[in-house]
């Protein structure tokens, strides 16, 4: 009898923790961080945040279906420097529209190269992609011979700095992002496919679906997400630099992925906790930079907070019942 | 087929080798000196010490990113460490240190069941955030000379890390093949779950699997530090790709349970060869990064086929 109160009070628990924990996380940070710094609470610091938030948050789209297939990919970073870097060395000849378009259709090429390699030839995502990692930094190197492109067409520098009534464009563009991964993840086949491949492999293999081409499918729609980010990054710094643009980049996207919610297990994810953790990463980064924290603290700090964050989400599948102990 | 597939295994990277030296040697009228290919087997021995460590990790069904920073942790507290307690003890200390990030590596990926990748990702970031704390964001420069032998000495002829790296292959060859140990790792890669079953202490493997990749690193680190007497925190980024590179290229398979230290040791100078011959050519360092980065897409191509090909076996009930 007491077994199963112990065991509905860690649900509920588990249940409240899965709803508000984030937001809660979230009013904290920017709670601390307003006492502590005057500069921190203005207004223009907090949309300017929102706006930086949407570079970590677009590229957590992606990574979140790619976690939750059970892979992952850290060729991210490099693949927004490289594709920048083309995409806006094409402006002159194609124009801005052109330009935007081409490095999304870039983009989503190398993530389909990805999928290849890592559906067909079974090599494990994060190998695959660390190999990435370093092919497409060289390649940006070589492309550009390690000068940054300046970006001064319109259109593409509208995409991360414009506004719409007085909305940032870049936000915009992250929230019909959002909402579109949504409808695919919870209202269409596709996002049931991710779930059960990421839940039992083998399993979704044998009730029909094909894993190879849903695999392919997830790591091209990530390119296509990291094409998108890599518009708005470029055009937010107004120039593309093939050895600066995404360092670590990948590290924060999984970061807000894993803070989000989902399980680093596969199969159970979260595409709106990723956005709100992409927001808590991003005030907290401003936070300790107003506080001028030497960057090497903020180094560990964030360390600490994909482990804890991996942890925390264990703790919170244990009180729902969804792991076995 | 099967029969190619296993030479392939333990000796393709022979093949390798002996194409790279005829190419090189018909490039360069200086390849063939023996000062040439001492020097790049001495270039080749860091990527082959750690990859004695990622031989075990990978073996294990483990996997470690953390090395290149731990490298640069070691190489501050050598710096720091030789004014105050001397050459011995500091170097003794550093590598206690390094190994130390390998323990808690171990715990946190035993103790918390945190996926390795991950973990090994975070304290990446963590251990190079310590190191620059540690050493003020600055370069120290070591100033006893002495220390310079462990890199640069010789003793009859023949540099001192090559020896320091036939030490630890002998101990890591007969940790891996000749002690229960080492059959405790290749079961615990095989199959976690029937290791547990019969009985093994999976998570110790695993912690002390974790403790000699960053003993490893450590060593390697001090080598390297030695070599240039100074204290780099951010020491050799993205070493950990070549570690990897050198390791999968020896012939370790990547779904764990069979290690291949020979192959790592000969991917490790068959790497320095790549390395020697594009510095030949006067190429820049992008295009370094880029061919190690295709040579460890390559070696993972040739792994997947070999490993698509056994399953194919193995389904059709044909004993390999």
């Amino acid at each position: 009898m007491y077994d199963v109160k112990a065991k509905k009070v860690k649900m509920k628990i588990g249940q409240l923790w899965e709803n508000f924990g984030l937001l809660f996380l979230f009013v904290v940070v920017v709670i601390i961080f307003s006492i502590l710094s005057p500069t921190f609470r203005t207004y223009y610091n907090f949309a300017n945040n929102f706006r930086f938030s949407s570079l970590i948050g677009i590229g957590a789209i992606g990574m979140t279906f790619c976690i939750m297939s059970g892979d992952f990919d850290i060729s991210i970073g490099s693949m927004l420097a490289l594709v920048a870097v083309i995409g806006s060395s094409l402006i002159p000849k194609i124009g801005g529209i052109g330009g935007v378009l081409s490095t999304i259709a870039i983009a989503s090429f190398l993530g389909f190269v990805n999928g290849v390699f890592i559906a067909k030839l079974k090599i494990p995502a994060f190998i695959t992609t660390l190999g990435m990692l370093f092919v497409f930094r060289a390649l940006a190197f070589i492309y550009t011979n390690n000068t940054p492109v300046y970006i001064q067409d319109k259109f593409w520098l509208f995409m991360g700095n414009g506004k719409v009534y007085g909305i940032p464009f870049a936000v915009i563009v992250m929230v019909i992002c959002y909402l579109s991964a949504f409808l695919l993840l919870r209202k269409s086949p596709f996002g049931r496919y991710i779930i059960a491949i990421g839940t039992n492999k083998r399993a979704a293999m044998l009730s029909g679906i094909n894993v190879d081409n849903v695999k392919i499918i997830i790591f091209t729609l990530l390119g296509f997400f990291i094409g998108v980010a890599s518009v708005v990054t470029s055009a937010n710094l107004g120039s593309a630099n093939p050895g600066l643009m995404g360092q670590g980049y990948e590290f924060q996207v999984i970061t807000a992925v894993v803070l989000g919610g989902t399980s680093l297990k596969g199969g159970n994810g979260s595409i709106g906790g990723a956005f709100i953790a992409a927001m808590i990463l991003t005030y907290f980064k401003n936070g300790l930079g107003l506080l001028q924290v030497s960057s090497y603290w903020q180094y560990i700090a964030v360390g600490l907070i994909l482990i804890l964050a991996v942890t925390l989400n264990r703790i919170k599948y244990t009180l729902l019942g969804q792991v076995e102990v | 087929m099967i029969k190619f597939l296993k030479l392939y295994e333990k000796f393709g990277i022979f093949i390798f080798i002996v194409v790279g030296a005829i190419v090189l040697s018909i490039a360069s009228p200086h390849f063939l000196e023996l000062n040439t290919i001492l020097n790049i087997i001495t270039q080749g021995t860091y990527a082959a010490i750690i990859g004695f460590g990622m031989t075990f990790a990978i073996t294990s069904g483990g996997f470690d990113l953390s090395v290149e920073a731990v490298m640069g942790l070691t190489s501050v507290f050598l710096a720091i460490l030789i004014p105050v307690v001397g050459i011995p003890s500091a170097i003794v200390i550093s590598l206690v240190i390094a190994s130390s990030v390998g323990l808690i590596n171990g715990l946190i990926i035993t103790k918390l069941d945190v996926n390795p990748f991950i973990t090994t990702l975070a304290m990446m970031t963590i251990i190079r955030g310590v190191s620059l704390l540690v050493a003020g964001g600055r370069q120290i420069v070591i100033s006893e000379k002495s220390f310079m032998t462990i890199g640069t000495g010789k003793l009859l002829g023949i540099p001192v890390p090559i020896y320091i790296t036939m030490v630890l292959f002998i101990i890591f060859y007969l940790i891996l093949y000749h002690t229960p140990f080492g059959r405790h790792v290749s079961a615990v890669g095989s199959n976690e779950n029937s290791a547990r079953i019969s009985g093994l202490n999976v998570n110790l493997v695993k912690i002390a699997v974790f403790v000699l990749i960053s003993f490893t690193a450590g060593v390697a680190g001090t080598i390297r530090t030695s070599q240039t007497l100074i204290g780099i925190p951010t020491m050799a980024p993205g070493f950990v790709l070549i570690v990897i590179t050198v390791t999968v290229l020896g012939g370790t398979s990547l779904s764990g349970g069979r290690g291949n230290l020979w192959g790592t040791l000969f991917a490790g100078i068959f790497i320095s060869m790549i390395y020697y011959g594009l510095n030949l050519l006067g190429v820049q360092i992008f295009y370094q990064m880029l061919s190690v980065g295709l040579v460890l897409i390559f070696a993972l191509f040739i792994d997947g086929i070999r490993t698509k090909y056994l399953e194919k076996i193995k389904a059709k009930g044909i004993k390999v």
